[in-house]
């Protein structure tokens, strides 16, 4: 039987034990005070979206348009979105509205759900079946604002989903969050481009994409990470959509 | 069969053959090998999960002392546990001050700038 002291929970520590356990008790509460110190300090911000239950369902009327994400250029707005705004529309979790939204492309439609919001960047993710998202009746659609042309720009900044980043998520933004933006924008979500700075008054620009794809394929290796790229910028309503230049695409130093 | 089919076939085999072996175990092996489990059976129930997961070790464990290997040799760590802690504790931390080291900082002082005015 070996006369090295040995420490049961129940009878008690040993008098040769007891240094080492006082000095490791110490070295752990320093280390994990430590650990967490460094841990939360280096975690961003994640900002203040959020899903706005507290404003309750929102019921709008508006023109569909693809990009080919769904936007909704709203005609009847509600006291929290007014009319003129233009909205990106989202499924429930991580479905898009796409396959629901392309038979009603440039007419006039009903959409209800609840409203996500950060800064000036909003969706609204639509209720199921045609309650969420339906033809408008009664009304023949107004024709589609036309996109305004505003140029070819340099930009600095992050290639997200919009759900995340509005506030589906948090964090809903940066490299933590990468897989769970990639696989939204798969599903359909809109792609959005954060700017360093705003771009003729927006710091969100929607991300177009091709007639296959939600988003140029090129783009997902950068989703989540600071990169630079040049592209064309339009504006359709009050939103800005961006063709990024793939070949452009860098890493921000 | 793609990899991630032919993964989850793998996980499916492995908990299968845990099944049966913790039946076997449970039933006839436990009492065989330990005098106190003998006329206990609600406990038994609790060992399933570790069984399907680490079954080749239990029909090891349970062939050794079949054959009448010392018994506390069950509790005899592999010596390499202490270097294998001490490999994961400095691999943790290299991870964590690597990850640091490689985060990119927000680009804030980016100005964007037109390059082209719009096509007419």
């Amino acid at each position: 039987m070996s006369e090295r002291p040995f420490f049961v929970g129940y009878v008690g520590l040993p008098r040769g034990s007891r240094g080492f356990a006082a000095a490791l008790a110490v070295v752990l509460v320093l280390g994990a005070g430590l650990l967490a110190t460094m841990v939360a300090r280096s975690v961003d911000d994640p900002g203040p979206g959020a899903f706005r239950f507290d404003l309750g369902p929102q019921k709008v009327t508006g023109i569909v348009e693809l990009t080919p994400a769904p936007v909704l250029h709203v005609t009847e707005g509600t006291s929290t979105i007014a009319p003129g705004h233009t909205l990106m529309l989202s499924g429930q979790g991580k479905n898009g509205a796409l396959p629901r939204a392309r038979a009603l492309e440039g007419r006039l439609a009903t959409a209800s759900g609840i409203l996500l919001t950060r800064g000036t960047l909003d969706m609204l993710q639509i209720g199921g079946g045609e309650a969420g998202l339906g033809p408008a009746t009664g009304a023949s659609a107004p024709a589609l604002p036309a996109p305004e042309p505003l140029g070819r720009w340099a930009l600095a900044g992050e290639i997200c989903d919009g759900k995340c980043a509005s506030g589906a998520m948090l964090p809903g933004l940066g490299i933590a969050h990468k897989a769970c933006a990639n696989l939204c924008i798969l599903n359909g979500l809109p792609p959005v481009f954060v700017s360093t700075r705003p771009v003729a008054g927006a710091s969100f620009l929607l991300i177009a994409g091709t007639a296959e794809a939600p988003m140029p394929p090129e783009l997902y290796d950068w989703v989540g990470e600071y990169v630079t790229l040049e592209g064309l910028v339009r504006r359709h309503g009050d939103l800005l959509v961006l063709t990024v230049d793939p070949a452009t695409l860098e890493r921000a130093p | 069969m793609s990899a991630a089919a032919a993964i989850l076939a793998l996980v499916r085999t492995w908990l299968w053959i845990g099944a049966g072996v913790a039946a076997l175990f449970l039933t006839i092996g436990i009492g065989r090998i330990d005098a106190n489990a003998r006329n206990a059976f609600v406990f038994r129930t609790l060992l399933v999960p570790g069984i399907l997961l680490i079954w080749p070790l239990v029909l090891w464990r349970w062939w050794c002392i079949e054959r009448g290997s010392p018994w506390i040799a069950r509790y005899r760590p592999p010596s390499a546990h202490g270097a294998a802690a001490v490999a994961m504790a400095i691999l943790v931390l290299a991870a964590l001050g690597l990850s640091l080291g490689a985060r990119q900082d927000w680009p804030a002082g980016f100005e964007p700038r037109r390059l082209a005015d719009a096509a007419p």
